[in-house]
Order: C-alpha cells, then structure tokens, then sequence
C-alpha cells in the first residue's frame, strides 16, 4: 500500500511543509488531538470550579497569579476557560478532525485517485489553520485574561472592547481575528474537497457510485462554502465596532460598567443573525462527515450494501438543505415575531425526519448484515448511533419555542448539544481513528484497549450527560461561574457533584486512548494491505471499480473487494 | 445539483486504467512532470475552484447586504442616505468596459489573433486599474466631504461594502497583471489559458457584483 511513497526520503522541509494528502490528514489530525486534550483539560478545571468554588488550589495561582489568586478562580477566568473550551472544540476539533483530516487521509484514493484537486492549496489550508489556532491561544496568554464572551461571542458585550471585563481587550479582538483566519482555511479546504469530488473521480466512478464517506464530506464542504463567508462576514464588522467604533450591533446609550458607551443605533440581534446563519450549518458540518464514516463503516462490518444507498445519499442532502434554514431556533427567546418563530421551529422538527431515515438506515444494515463484526470502530459506530438518537430527541423538545422558553440557556441545552456534537460526532472520530489508523500509520490500534476504552467512555457518556438534562429542568443556568449559592439549586449541587465526578473519570478513561494511540504509532501491530477486508477503494487503490457500487460484499463474506 | 448526479462517464467500464501517481491535478500551473492527465481536465478543475470561490463571495456580500437591510430594518432612526458620488459612475462605466475589453481579448486569443488580444488584453487591464484607483479617490474625496466610517450606518455599509470589492477586485487585478506579464516577457512561451480564463471569468463575476452594488446605493441605501 505504501510501495509508492518509500522511495528516497525528502527532505525535512518537504516533508514539514508537504504537499501529500496523508500527511497533511497526519497533520489535521495532531492538530485536532492537541486541540482536543486542551480542551478535555479546559473542561476538567470548569468542573472543578462548578462544585467547589472556594476551594484554594495552590498550583491554579501558580499559573494564573492575578486571575486566581489565593488559588481560588475568579469569575472571569471562568468564562475564558469556557470561551476557550467552547471554540476550541468546536472549530479545531468537531470541525478539522471529521472534515479535514480523514477526507483528506482517504477521498483521494476512495475516488479513484491518489491526490488532491490541489495539492498546494491543501498544504496552505492547514498551515493558515494553523495560523489561526495559534492565534487563538495568543488571545488567551495575554495578562489582561483570555476572551469572555463564550464561542457564541453575542454582541453587545463582545463588541465594546476592554470596558466589558478583563479579556475583552486584545483577547476578544484577537479571539476574532482567528476565528477570521479559521474561515479562510476552512474555505480553501472546502474548496479543495468540492473540486476533488466533482472533477478528480476516476473515468467510472459516477456520484452514485462514490463511498457515502465521500458523499458526506462533499456535502459537508457545500455546507462550509455557504456558511463560513457569513461567519467571516460577521466578523469583519464586529471587528470594525471594536476597533473603528461604528455600530453595527452596538444599541446606543447603554451604561457599561458605569460608562456612558458611545455606540449607538446598531443591533445585538443582527449578530446573531449572522451568527447562527453560520453557526447551525456549523453544527451540521461537525455530525455529518460523522454520518458518512458510521454509514461506510456500518457496512463494512456488516458485510453488505447499506440498507438504502441512495436515502444515505440523499438523507445528508436534505439535512444540509433544511439545516440552512433553521438558525432562528437559536434566537426563539431573542424577541423575534412569533411567526418568525414558528417557521423556524416548523423547519428544525423536520429535520427529524431525514434524521430518523439515517437511523432506520444503520439500524436496517445492521439488521440484515451478512455477517456482524464487531471490532472497536464498528462499536463506536454503534455508539454513535444510540448517542445521535438521544442528542437528536432532546433537539426536537428544544425547537419548540414554548418549551425552550424554559430551556433556553440552561443545561439542558449544553447537556443536548454535548450528546450529539460532544459524544456522538467525537465517537465517529474514534471510529474513524479505529478504521483507518492502518492507512495513517501503517499499524494496527490494539483492539483490546480499544473495546475498553469504547466501553468505558460510552458508560462515561450518558453517566455525565443524561443528568445533566436533569439538572436543566431544575432550571439549572448555563454559563454561570458560580451557582453554590442560589436557593432554588440546592438541590441540583449532588447532581453537579456526580456530573463533575464522571467527567474526571471519563477524562481519565481517555488516557487509555491516547496510551493505544501513541504506543501504536511505533508498536501497533503491523497491518496488512485491507485488514478489514473492506470493498472501498482506499484499501486497494489499484483495484477496480466495481459496477455493483462500492459496498459490493458478497454475501459469503470470505471476499477482499 | 441535479446535473451533479448524472454520471461523467456513459457507463462504467469493466476495467478502468489507473493514473499514474499524482494524476488528480495540480494547481493550474504545468510544472513538466507529467503531473497533468491533459490540459482539459486541469482547466475545468480550475474553474470549478473559481466558481466554488465565487459562490463563497457572493455568500459574502449577501451576507454583508442583509446585515444592512436589517439593520436599517431594525433601526431606520439613524440612516441618513449617503449621495451617491459622482465619480462612482465614471467608475462603474470603466469597469463594464473592462469586462467587454477583456472578454474579447479572450475570444482573440482563441482565435488566435495574438496582436489583437495583446491590444484588448492591455486596454483591459488599464481600465481595471483605473476602476480600482478611482475607487481609492472616491474613498479620499467622500472623507474630504465629512462622510465617515463611524458616522452613520448608511456609509458605514457603503465603505464596508466598497472595500470587501475591492479587495476582491485587487486579486482579480493580481491575475490580470499576471496573464499581462507573461505576454509581455515571456510571449515565446505559450500563455497557460486557464488562468487567462479564470481570470476573466472572475472579473465579469466582480463586475455584475459591483453594479448590484450600484443597483443598491443607487436605489436603496
Ligand atoms: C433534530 C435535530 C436537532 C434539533 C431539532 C436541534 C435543535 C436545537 C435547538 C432548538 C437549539 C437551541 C436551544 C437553545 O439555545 O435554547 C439547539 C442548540 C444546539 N444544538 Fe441542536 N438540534 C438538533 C441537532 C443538533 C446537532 C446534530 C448538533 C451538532 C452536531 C447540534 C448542536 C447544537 C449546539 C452546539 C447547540 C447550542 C449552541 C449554543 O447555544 O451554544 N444540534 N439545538
Ligand atoms: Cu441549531
């Protein structure tokens, strides 16, 4: 498999700066599982601080001297531990790992081919996302405090500068510039994807022919093509509010931190707007390469064709269509018309319905497979698919406005979206780390501490997130440094004090993966050529085509392709 | 996208060769390695990248001109109308005849009427610069005049809008510059055509978003 790329080794510099579709997925990759353990650690001090606020912790001082001084966190240092953990997760891990690094570990070869549309362009998507990470961490290191207006960035606050808390200075600034930078890489990878899928199959390879990974990620970069330029956008002109003082979402004669603020006329609710115009295909993009990897690995380890090719073709088309059209469920409490609202609502249910053909889809190969196999990344497909259905539920009680009058900006809100986008898109990065990890590195992930750790962390998933439900029907707030001492969540704080429990245990549950990850990269098992006798093309990309699609198995279950 | 599904090839058949390694394409540029199955392929991959590039634009500028329809939707107390300047229209009439240079330009080229393009490709270009420091005086003449950034939302919108173009417009002009230098110092060797078409592709793109921009000054903003 890897004959042609041992020829004499490039040098460091070519090879840093590659050109080569597995390297940069190689890239994306690390870049995604640096970004994700900040982000699991991220999320570990916020639990921390939820259950025992005041207690001292010498080494938090160590680290922060003015935001935690006397170990205990302040408020604010709260909330930029959360903006980070939120964007964090969201931009450089939900969206680079499903995306970017497995389309570009296997779409060229699942097409037919070996390479890129553009190969160049690639190389620079990741390097200015790169960019934009590092700028990220830069708002954060700055003396004044990390940006504190959470991954949504909601105007006014995150567009009056400094006057709004400490880190809204140059950290929210610089928050915006790489969340810029972010939109321009993300752009040229869409772009690339598109190009490669449209114009790069081999002579053969129709649409309909074409793994449903390749089908999703397609989609998905249609997605991003149409969302990120919003982002982008959005951006531009806060940033202009920031720094050159216009007022585009800035009201006038507000009294900020007892300033007479000297914005006036724009509207907070325009950003948002804007915001969730990008921001609900955003989510999109994080499940539905997700979507396509369960679907491709589903019916490897079921031995046959999905059990409808085309519904998984066209279920994640009409997702991403209807999915551009619902951003006003995040707004139902914004004050927009009732009307508005009920549209919007309208919409997000029959989001359901596509959703629901998907489930019955995986639920059908499964049911008529020729063959079960269950090694790790079948599990953590399956995981997906029961971790999918919960998130997706709790989204149906969400998008009706009068309930998420209540719901609104509780937990229950952060309990939905970690169960769909936290648990189940990051279980199909597992899968997908399971599947593929022979194509990235030539080994074998150990599967016995692989099934540990999918049975460990998918125990952790609804032990730490189905109470949290809980906790937002006790009316439970989101986004709250503190909530020790409100009356009326008492009774919450055990609840709270599990919460905080399991995530520590699952964010330890977690080092059994990294330990399989990194040990096998030298000491995996060598793989073979196709070690799950796969009928898609990356795993013999000199074979061909086949006119039965690409899920031809046989049903006697002993073939390779 | 229906026209996306029908496949490329009739049917497929039962063995397809393989390409050789590196074969999916490259950035436009033939670097002489073989790395390009044929010129064909090579230049529609091109082209959809430029069109994918103008659908993320156009997401852009819809973006940026719905955020001033709602902003003046939601508070139209403080819209004071920005006059239309007058230079603005000498500038909008050079880039329409840029666009129609440059399009012909690339139909003598086809042709194969190489001094014809060569007049047509540089009376382009000219008026392309020309579009782009007309707007850099129009920005100092309105400023002169007392119309701000900061001062009221309409030629908030109005600057934000006429920098996003031209900023579109100042890679577009990279690419027209580009095609001019390659004609003029090395005409020996034969010009890529792809970025000659992409390039005009693009700019007739940034024309038409400019006189919907017009459209909106014009009559709304
Ligand atoms: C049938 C499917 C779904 C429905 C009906 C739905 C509905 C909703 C609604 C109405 C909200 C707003 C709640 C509020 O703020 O009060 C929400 C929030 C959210 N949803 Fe979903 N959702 C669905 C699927 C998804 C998926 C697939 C993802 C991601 C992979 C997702 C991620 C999120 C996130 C991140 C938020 C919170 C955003 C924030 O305020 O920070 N949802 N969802
Ligand atoms: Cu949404």
């Amino acid at each position: 498999m890897e004959t042609q790329t041992l020829t004499p080794r490039p040098s460091l510099f070519r090879r840093v700066f590659s050109t080569d579709h597995r390297t940069i997925a190689r890239q994306y990759f690390f870049l995604s599982i640096f970004a994700v353990i900040t982000g699991v650690c991220l999320s570990l001090l916020m639990r921390y601080h939820l259950v025992w606020p005041h207690e001292k912790v010498r080494w938090f001082e160590a680290i922060w001297s003015v935001r935690a001084e006397g170990g205990i966190m302040t408020e604010e240092l709260y909330l930029s531990l959360m903006t980070l953990h939120g964007t964090i997760m969201v931009f450089f891990v939900l969206t680079l790992a499903p995306l970017n690094a497995f389309s570009n570990l296997v779409l060229p070869e699942q097409l037919g081919r070996r390479e890129m549309a553009f190969p160049r362009l690639n190389m620079l998507s990741f390097w200015i996302t790169l960019v934009s990470f590092l700028t990220l961490l830069a708002s954060c290191v700055l003396d004044e405090g990390g940006p504190i207006a959470g991954w949504t960035a909601y105007p006014p606050l995150s567009a009056v500068g400094a006057v709004s808390g400490p880190g809204e200075g140059l950290g929210q600034t610089l928050w915006f510039v790489s969340i810029g930078i972010f939109c321009i890489g993300s752009l040229l990878a869409a772009m690339n994807i598109i190009s490669t899928v449209i114009e790069c199959r081999r002579p053969g390879m129709s649409l309909m022919q074409m793994p449903l990974t390749c089908w999703n990620w397609f989609v998905t970069s249609i997605l991003s093509v149409l969302s990120f330029p919003v982002l982008l956008a959005a951006g531009l002109l806060i940033l202009l509010d920031r720094l050159v003082g216009t007022s585009f979402f800035v009201p006038g004669d507000l009294l900020i931190a007892e300033q007479h603020n000297p914005h006036a006329g724009g509207s907070p609710l325009l950003w948002q707007h804007l915001f969730w115009f990008f921001g609900h295909p955003e989510v999109y993009i994080a499940i539905l390469p997700g979507m396509g990897i369960v679907s491709h690995i589903i019916s490897n380890f079921s031995r046959r064709a999905p059990f409808s090719y085309r519904a998984c073709v066209w279920a994640p088309v009409a997702i991403a269509f209807l999915g551009m059209l619902v951003w006003g469920h995040h707004m139902f409490i914004s004050g927009i018309s009732p009307y508005s609202a009920l549209t919007f609502s309208l919409v997000t249910m029959s989001i359901g319905a596509p959703s629901a053909v998907l489930v019955l889809n995986w639920l059908g190969t499964t049911f008529r497979a020729a063959r079960l196999e269950f090694p790790t990344a079948m599990l953590f497909c399956l995981g997906f698919v029961s971790l999918f259905v919960t998130g997706g539920l709790t989204g149906l009680y969400l998008g009706q406005p009068e309930i998420d009058a209540y719901f609104h900006d509780t937990a229950f809100v952060v309990a939905h979206f970690h169960m769909i986008m936290g648990m189940a898109a990051l279980f199909a990065v597992f899968a997908a780390t399971f599947y593929w990890f022979p194509l990235m590195f030539g080994r074998m992930l150990n599967e016995r501490l692989g099934k540990l750790h999918f049975y460990l962390t998918f125990i952790g998933a609804y032990a730490l997130f189905l109470p949290m439900h809980f906790a937002g029907f006790a009316g439970n707030p989101r986004r709250y440094a503190d909530f020790t001492n409100f009356d009326f969540l008492q009774a919450v704080m055990p609840l709270q004090h599990w919460i905080t429990m399991t995530a520590f245990a699952l964010g330890a549950v977690q080092l059994i993966f990294i330990w399989n990850l990194f040990s096998s990269i030298w000491r995996g098992a060598p793989a073979t050529a196709n070690p799950w006798s796969g009928s898609t093309l990356e795993w013999n990309p000199d074979g061909e085509i086949s006119t039965l699609g690409p899920y031809s198995y046989s049903n006697s279950g002993s073939e390779t392709n | 996208m229906p026209a996306l599904t029908e496949p490329k090839v009739g049917g497929p058949p039962p063995i397809t060769p393989l390409p050789p390694r590196r074969g999916g394409g490259n950035n436009g540029d033939d670097n002489g390695q073989g790395r390009r199955p044929s010129a064909e392929a090579s230049g529609s991959m091109v082209r959809i990248a430029v069109y994918i590039g103008m659908c993320a634009s156009t997401m852009t500028f819809a973006a940026l001109a719905s955020a001033m329809v709602v902003r003046r939707g939601l508070n139209p107390t403080d819209w004071h109308r920005l006059p239309v300047p007058p230079l603005l229209w000498i500038n909008t009439l050079a880039l329409i005849l840029s666009s129609i240079v440059l399009d012909m330009a690339g139909r003598a080229f086809r042709a194969g009427d190489r001094p014809k393009f060569r007049k047509l490709w540089l009376a382009g270009t000219a008026l392309g610069t020309w579009f782009l420091v007309g707007q850099a005086i129009n920005w100092t003449f309105l400023a002169q005049n007392g119309f701000y950034l900061r001062q009221n939302p309409a030629s908030a919108f109005f600057y934000v809008l006429t920098w996003a173009h031209a900023a579109h417009v100042i890679g577009a002009i990279g690419g027209l510059y580009y095609v001019t230098y390659r004609m003029m110092a090395t005409p020996a060797i034969p010009m890529n055509r792809n970025v000659l078409e992409v390039s005009v592709i693009f700019w007739h793109f940034l024309d038409i978003m400019w006189l919907l921009l017009m459209a909106i000054f014009v009559f709304w903003a």
